[in-house]
């Protein structure tokens, strides 16, 4: 899977990079316009994260050229502003989805994960970590044959963990994931426990095994063997 | 007091001032004037007699009298005033006289001519009542041409200051000045022109400026975060886990705390223009919905009913107000308690049963208003409701009976 990050801040583009490579993406990187220009003309990626303000002209220019190179790459906007005018005017140049900074890493990952499921398999792609096999597009996960059931908020949950694997991901990041970012998250840090240890429970019934772990204070890590 | 008023009542002491030393001065300069007249008119009388009598005439004079002393005396003069009977008008009437006595063809004389004068109280009374009635004139002429001018005169002045209360430094509309022919007010307008259009430029200055530092502020944000979580994949101790926490934590109420004043910046800006016709309780259940989980492990029951109410505004103002307040109801209601949440067809009403607020109750919806038992929340969540409803037309209030805070938001 090839991914263009197009983003004028190193420390940002580093990380971004880092984070996705771990997660089995090919990056490459262009800090400027004119460089992410050659790239989006000469190769072809899957994803492009586009950021909108970048030196020497207007991320938004390179979503018109990509559509003029009718390119099948999907595109994720990466914007400091949080602005709905240039939310819609992305959408509406063939963007398929905006995120406002600061992210979470693993909220990125997620959304380019699902990108990714929409935009190259076209059907319902499964994951599968060890007995779970996970369906996306039917919200369903079962283990060995058998269907666990699970509330819409601890599948969310679990999908999250799972395309985050072995990374631990704050209470903040899921709290934000799974009511967005109108609420302030400290105040359901507590829900965010409840349905972490209730998903735990159901998945060490039907696994045996327990793929959830708290780390100290800092939140939970899905680790798969 | 009005200037109008004022400048009218300043006239009046002035008039009465000068119509009083006008009017003195006539009655005192016509006394003199007349009682010269009549001293020289008896004289003249006098002198006449006297030809008569050295002529042998007799003397048929009216008011004279002429009578012959039998012994000589030294000759004299004198002037007086008397009163006389009048039959006509049966009173006394006053009287100048002069008498004389004289040495005419040998023989003595005494001869005393008379002339009526009108009394000086009635030239007095004369004077005073024909100056009054003058005053008066002056005054009623002079209070209508100074209303009236000065009404005309003042009337772009007025408009202009009416004008200038309605201003406002976030309205996009312009003034409009009303000229004046006069240069004190011409000046004044200028002034005021160029002063209201530097207020609001720098106003202007200032929204922007607050805008593009919100903007600014998030990349940086972002990497701060974004190392904080790279952090917490390291192997670190117990200790240095905590420390990474309480960085994460702030920097999340930064991050939020910056959204939110993005937020409040681009709605003074008015930059939400797209609207719709949005089915509130479909908006409401959705968020409901949303959050379900979260009142579920607070203990807190929702009682709710809902009729259906179309608005037309932003749809994602609408989820900011509903989400600002439900969210609030959720973070200060006690735990268990029961939160009602009633949408009739023109209001939206949200109780909940919570601590009484420790801050005065008007600047809950200020920026920045917090209770001190609740310093995680931005301060900002309730003074963007007031503004997305100042924005859309409609009202909000609070209150707080029974150990409930209610918010009432009222459709038009």
């Amino acid at each position: 899977m090839k991914v263009l990050l197009i983003e004028d801040e190193p420390m940002l583009l580093d990380e971004m990079d880092t984070y996705l490579t771990e997660q089995g993406y090919r990056c490459e990187k262009a800090t400027t316009f004119g460089v992410g220009e050659d790239k989006i003309v000469l190769y072809e990626y899957d994803v492009i994260i586009l950021d909108i303000t970048l030196p020497g002209g207007n991320g938004l220019q390179l979503l018109q050229l990509l559509k003029k190179l009718q390119k099948e790459a999907g595109v994720l906007i990466v914007s400091a502003k949080d602005s709905l005018t240039d939310k819609l005017a992305g959408l509406n140049l063939g963007a398929d989805d905006y995120m406002t900074k600061p992210f979470h890493l693993e909220e990125l990952n997620a959304r380019v994960n699902a990108l990714v499921r929409r935009k190259s398999f076209k059907g319902s792609p499964q994951i599968v970590v060890d007995d779970l096999i996970i369906d996306p597009i039917a919200k369903t996960v079962s283990c060995n044959g058998t269907f666990i059931a699970l509330t819409r908020k601890e599948f969310e949950l679990l999908l999250y963990f799972i395309i985050n694997k072995n990374r631990v991901v704050s209470k903040q990041s899921i709290a934000e994931h799974l009511w967005g970012d109108h609420y302030d998250s400290v105040d359901n840090f507590d829900t965010v426990y409840v349905h972490t240890m209730n998903l735990r429970k159901k998945i060490i019934a039907h696994a045996g095994i327990d793929y959830i772990k708290t780390v100290y204070g800092m939140g939970y890590k899905f680790t798969s063997m | 007091m009005k200037l109008l008023y004022k400048t009218t009542l300043n006239f009046f002491p002035a008039m009465t001032f000068i119509l009083a030393v006008a009017g003195l001065s006539l009655y005192l300069l016509l006394r003199q004037e007349v009682t010269d007249e009549i001293n020289e008119q008896l004289e003249l009388q006098v002198e006449l007699i006297e030809e008569e009598l050295a002529a042998g005439r007799s003397i048929n004079f009216p008011l004279a009298s002429v009578s012959e002393m039998p012994f000589s005396s030294a000759a004299s003069k004198r002037l007086g005033d008397t009163l006389i009977y009048d039959r006509l008008q049966d009173k006394k009437e006053g009287y100048y006289y002069l008498t004389i006595t004289k040495k005419i063809n040998q023989r003595n004389y005494h001869i005393m001519v008379m002339t009526s004068y009108i009394g000086w109280e009635r030239y007095y009374k004369t004077i005073f009542i024909s100056f009054l009635a003058v005053a008066f004139g002056i005054t009623l002429m002079g209070v209508l041409l100074n209303y009236y001018s000065n009404h005309n005169l003042w009337k772009p002045f007025f408009l202009n200051l009416e004008n200038l209360k309605q201003f406002s430094v976030s309205s996009s509309q312009p003034l409009q000045w009303h000229d004046s022919s006069v240069t004190e007010f011409k000046e004044l307008q200028q002034s005021l022109k160029e002063l209201t259009e530097r207020s609001r430029r720098e106003y202007l200055a200032l929204r922007e400026f607050t805008e593009n530092a919100s903007h600014e502020i998030q990349t940086p944000l972002g990497i701060i975060q974004s190392k904080l979580d790279r952090m917490s994949q390291l192997e670190v101790s117990e200790e240095m886990a905590r420390y990474i926490v309480q960085a994460k934590s702030g920097v999340e109420r930064l991050t939020k705390m910056n959204k939110n004043l993005l937020l409040l910046a681009k709605l003074d800006n008015k930059a939400f223009v797209e609207k719709q016709p949005i089915e509130l309780k479909e908006l409401l259940r959705k968020h409901l919905e949303q959050m379900d989980d979260l009142f579920i492990a607070r203990k807190i029951t929702l009682v709710i009913d809902m009729t259906s109410l179309t608005v037309f505004a932003n749809q994602y103002l609408c989820e900011v107000l509903l989400s600002n307040l439900l969210s609030n109801a959720l973070r200060y209601s006690f735990s268990p308690s029961e939160v009602s949440i009633v949408l009739t067809s023109h209001q939206l009403i949200i109780t909940n049963p919570g601590e009484l607020l420790d801050f005065p109750e008007q600047g809950l919806f200020d920026r920045f208003t917090k209770g001190w038992s609740h310093t995680q929340g931005t301060g900002l969540g309730l003074a963007i409701v007031r503004q997305i409803c100042v924005l859309n037309g409609w009202t909000i209030s609070y209150s707080y009976q029974k150990g409930c805070h209610s918010f009432k938001v009222s459709f038009p």
